[in-house]
């Protein structure tokens, strides 16, 4: 079978064809071609390269379909999507760095985000930049944060975060 | 008594030999000995003798004809071998020594011995005279491929004369970045010429005066102006030096990394990975420090002597004179030291690489390392690397000591010699006190750059070395580089071998004159024992080597005559053990193919059984998959590697026994995602579990390099050879256990 038969067996979803009805903590409800599916959890296939391709999974783990880019649903379903998506895929996104300072082995970042200003500890080999400019940083525990555009940190941010990448 | 010499090098074998060079070794006109259209292909020097005393050490040389094979010792024949008496040639291994057997009328002779340094010239000339006897090449053939190789190597020694100017070509783009860094260094030596002359000026007309306050003022203030002058000058010196040694870097190691890339496997066979890195790394920084700091400092030394001496003579011919009594000392010292040196600075090298070589590989083994509790092992040959680096350093150090000490005293001495004649001129009148002081001053700008310009001369040396070892890389040329009129080929699928011969190191061949066809959308199973030349095959498919002899056919054209480009698109290989990079899963996938679909690389992932698992990672395809792929399991690393090979929509596809160290689950899941990408296209699966080949439709059996059977499962097991023996012996315990089963159920 060739690579373009495997790609039409895909369940692409139609945005226009996926109504969200409501949402939960974590999952939403929702229809598609009138056919009801509660409890659908998002999953990003690509979450830091291509955060608007989901994957949708009904209460028995099956997947419904793909959505390609789910900013193009109704604007109700997107505003549902996002708010569980915030929580899915918790990311504070880092505006400014005030201080790294190297500590027993580890290294302790000040940071300022849209969550509030945080602290948190990272290893050396802690951050990654990928080819957007954007940069993900996961701490000892695993906890990631986001730098949207590295070019758009002011200068000493830019400086202090370029030592780990 | 001279040391033995066991060292080789490229004169002890060669190829069509001048008459002066042959008659270096046969007392008599060699052109007597041969007969009417006979030329000397090879001569071969050995360096162990055996006779009625035993073995020792001592030259023989073989001369190898187009019609005989020839042994000298003393200026002399002693053996005489016609070419139609022989039919094979082959090279015995002991335990550091090899002796060279011809095969002669159906009895084997020994002909010479050599130590275990000259195996590798003497595996080329048994590959010749295998070649002329046993494969039966003409000899024009031959010699025409002979030539090519003579060329290539002329070339190479040329090349290893002029490592100095071809450094220089690197840096000829860069030439005014190298113009500039001169130019402020001339000045910055004109600017330290100025203090001794200040001095004298200050002890002769105000301090031994005691007068003139001004003119004192003015010479304070001079000196001030002239080291403030020397600060900005050292800055600007220091970043025109980093720019150009960062710009040359760039240079320098994207073109040795874009070579490597190019070159084919045997290239890799010959230089370990250490040694590959040692080279881009140690000693393009030799290379970049000569080119940048070293060029610029002789620039600077050369100008400072022709200044200063212009000076000193001036100012005192005489005490001038005396002044020059040690620079022979230091220029013949520096002789003598570049004759001696560069074999203690090779050796050092050498150590140095095999630390990184140890080091590299206990990394890359780490497991089986840890797995076998080798850890103190690997421990203690890494420290013996570290030891024989340490004591070669010595042994360098030792050699130094031997030259630069005595040179420095030289110095010395015509320092004291001038201070007393100076001085015996001061107290005559004859010369001024602040002549003198500036003079002294002046000798030591004058010593300084000819001591440091000897020193510097050194790092000719070392870069020297360093080039002929970057160079010896550069100049490896792609073996399987693309034929000027190869072409791009839509391939259909049909794959045929036809009389194949191929060796990896001239002498023992891995495949012999193996023959086969497959039909396009044909499914093939290849089997056979271990060190069959399984492996070997789907490299000569990929055109990763070339054969020696034969001819392989894609849609019946040679893949000599096809783009390699052409063919690594629409071939496709899944290997037992896939490395992928320490890249995303996404960006391993799309190694199938650029600028895929994020829609294809899932639908490659889903067709190979991944994208399931891909999906409970939290970063799902964006999940870096770490060093060689260690953060995923063997099956997974095999399904990714299969959802590329599907993404690149192959024409023809190999799978190199693609299940063999995956579990019973994993084996059947990578099963699954193999039938679908096998589905409707050319598939040779090398397989060593016979359980792998249930679906294909014909089974090639290889045994030492030659194919001995051929046919499906059951025209095979009908035969009584070798597959049958493998398929039993696979399927005994099975059968074992199923007929114990029955009996207890019976």
């Amino acid at each position: 079978m060739s690579i373009k038969e495997w790609v039409n067996k895909l369940k692409i979803l139609d945005p226009e064809d996926v109504k969200v009805l409501g949402a939960r903590i974590d999952t939403i409800d929702i229809e598609v071609n009138g056919v009801l599916y509660t409890n659908v959890r998002l999953k990003r296939p690509f979450p830091y390269t291509h955060p608007e391709c989901l994957i949708l999974y009904d209460s028995n783990d099956e997947e419904v379909g793909i959505l390609r880019d789910y900013r193009k649903l109704d604007k109700e379903s997107k505003n549902l999507v996002e708010r569980v998506l915030e929580v899915v895929y918790f990311m504070p996104r880092v505006k400014r760095i005030l201080s790294i300072n190297p500590r027993g082995g580890v290294y302790e970042w000040v940071v300022d985000t849209d969550k509030g200003l945080i602290k948190f500890k990272t290893w050396r080999s802690c951050a990654r930049l990928l080819s957007n400019g954007k940069v993900i940083i996961k701490d000892v525990d695993g906890n990631v944060y986001c730098v949207e555009n590295i070019f758009k940190l002011n200068s000493r941010s830019q400086a202090l975060l370029s030592i780990f990448i | 008594m001279r040391a033995i010499d066991t060292d080789t090098d490229d004169s002890d074998i060669i190829y069509y030999p001048s008459p002066i060079e042959l008659s270096k070794v046969l007392r008599d006109d060699f052109s007597g000995y041969l007969e009417s259209d006979e030329e000397v292909i090879v001569l071969a020097k050995s360096d162990l003798t055996v006779n009625e005393r035993g073995i020792s050490y001592g030259e023989e040389h073989l001369a190898l004809t187009n019609k005989r094979v020839l042994v000298i010792r003393d200026s002399a024949i002693t053996k005489e071998f016609r070419l139609t008496d022989v039919s094979s040639a082959s090279l015995r291994d002991y335990l550091s020594t090899i002796v060279l057997t011809l095969n002669v009328r159906d009895e084997v002779v020994s002909v010479m011995t050599l130590s275990r340094t000259r195996k590798k010239q003497f595996e080329k000339v048994v590959t010749l005279i295998n070649d002329i006897t046993l494969h039966k090449i003409p000899y024009n053939m031959l010699k025409k491929h002979l030539f090519e190789r003579v060329n290539l190597q002329k070339e190479k020694v040329e090349s290893n004369r002029s490592v100095l100017v071809k450094l220089f070509k690197f840096v000829k783009p860069l030439w005014y970045m190298l113009l500039v860094t001169s130019l402020l260094s001339v000045a910055t030596t004109t600017m330290n010429l100025l203090p001794p002359y200040l001095m004298k000026v200050l002890i002769d007309e105000v301090l031994i005066p005691r007068s003139n306050l001004g003119k004192l003022l003015t010479i304070i203030l001079a000196l001030l102006g002239v080291n403030l002058s020397l600060t900005i000058l050292g800055v600007l010196r220091n970043y025109a030096l980093l720019k150009l040694n960062q710009r040359l870097a760039f240079r320098l190691r994207a073109k040795i990394y874009e070579h490597i890339q190019l070159l084919s496997l045997s290239f890799y066979d010959k230089f370990s990975r250490g040694a590959i890195i040692s080279r881009i790394v140690d000693d393009v920084n030799r290379v970049l420090y000569f080119l940048t700091q070293g060029v610029s400092m002789i620039v600077l030394d050369l100008a400072m002597i022709i200044l200063v001496g212009i000076i000193m003579f001036s100012m005192s011919p005489w005490l001038s004179s005396i002044a020059l009594l040690p620079v022979p000392v230091s220029l013949i010292g520096t002789a003598i030291y570049r004759k001696v040196m560069p074999k203690y600075y090779h050796r050092l090298w050498r150590k140095w690489s095999r630390v990184i070589s140890t080091l590299s590989e206990s990394l890359s083994a780490v497991i089986l390392i840890k797995t076998l509790g080798k850890e103190h092992a690997i421990v203690r040959r890494f420290k013996e690397s570290l030891d024989e680096f340490v004591s070669s350093n010595i042994e360098v150090f030792k050699n130094e000591q031997k030259f630069w000490p005595f040179i420095g005293l030289s110095f010395t001495i015509s320092n004291l010699l001038i201070w007393w004649l100076g001085g015996l001129q001061v107290l005559t009148g004859a010369l001024t006190l602040g002549s003198l002081t500036a003079f002294v001053s002046y000798m030591w700008s004058f010593y300084g750059p000819i001591n440091d310009l000897a020193n510097h001369l050194r790092l000719v040396q070392q870069v020297t070395v360093a080039g002929e070892r970057i160079f010896e890389v550069l100049s490896t040329k792609p073996e399987s580089a693309d034929k000027p009129d190869a072409r791009d080929l839509k391939i259909v699928g049909g794959v045929e071998l036809k009389n194949v011969w191929f060796t990896y190191d001239g002498i023992h061949y891995a495949l012999k004159d193996v023959s086969f066809k497959i039909e396009p959308g044909e499914h093939v199973g290849i089997v056979g024992p271990s060190g069959s030349g399984k492996t070997t095959l789907t490299k000569l498919l990929l055109k990763l080597y070339e054969p020696q002899r034969g001819n392989i056919l894609i849609d019946g054209v040679d893949v000599r005559d096809i783009k390699s480009s052409s063919l690594k698109r629409q071939v496709a290989i899944v290997m037992q053990n896939p490395i992928l990079l320490n890249v995303s899963i996404a960006e391993n996938i799309t190694m199938g193919k650029e600028n895929a679909t994020l829609e294809e690389i899932m639908a490659a992932a889903k067709a190979a059984r991944a994208h399931d698992f891909i999906m409970k990672l939290p970063e799902a395809y964006d999940t870096k998959v770490g060093v060689y792929g260690g953060r995923l399991s063997g099956g997974e690393r095999q399904r990714i590697a299969i959802a590329a090979a599907l993404l690149k929509d192959p024409k023809i596809l190999i799978l190199d026994e693609p299940t063999s160290s995956l579990d019973a689950l994993t084996e059947r899941d990578v099963t699954k995602a193999v039938d679908n990408l096998t589905k409707n296209r050319t598939t040779i699966i090398i397989a060593h579990r016979l359980s792998t080949l249930r679906n294909v439709d014909k089974i090639i059996v290889l045994d030492k390099g030659t194919v001995i059977e051929q046919g499906s499962h059951e025209q095979l097991i009908r035969t009584d050879g070798l597959y049958k023996k493998l398929f039993e012996a696979q399927f005994a315990d099975f059968l074992e256990e199923r007929k114990k089963r029955v009996l207890l159920r019976g």
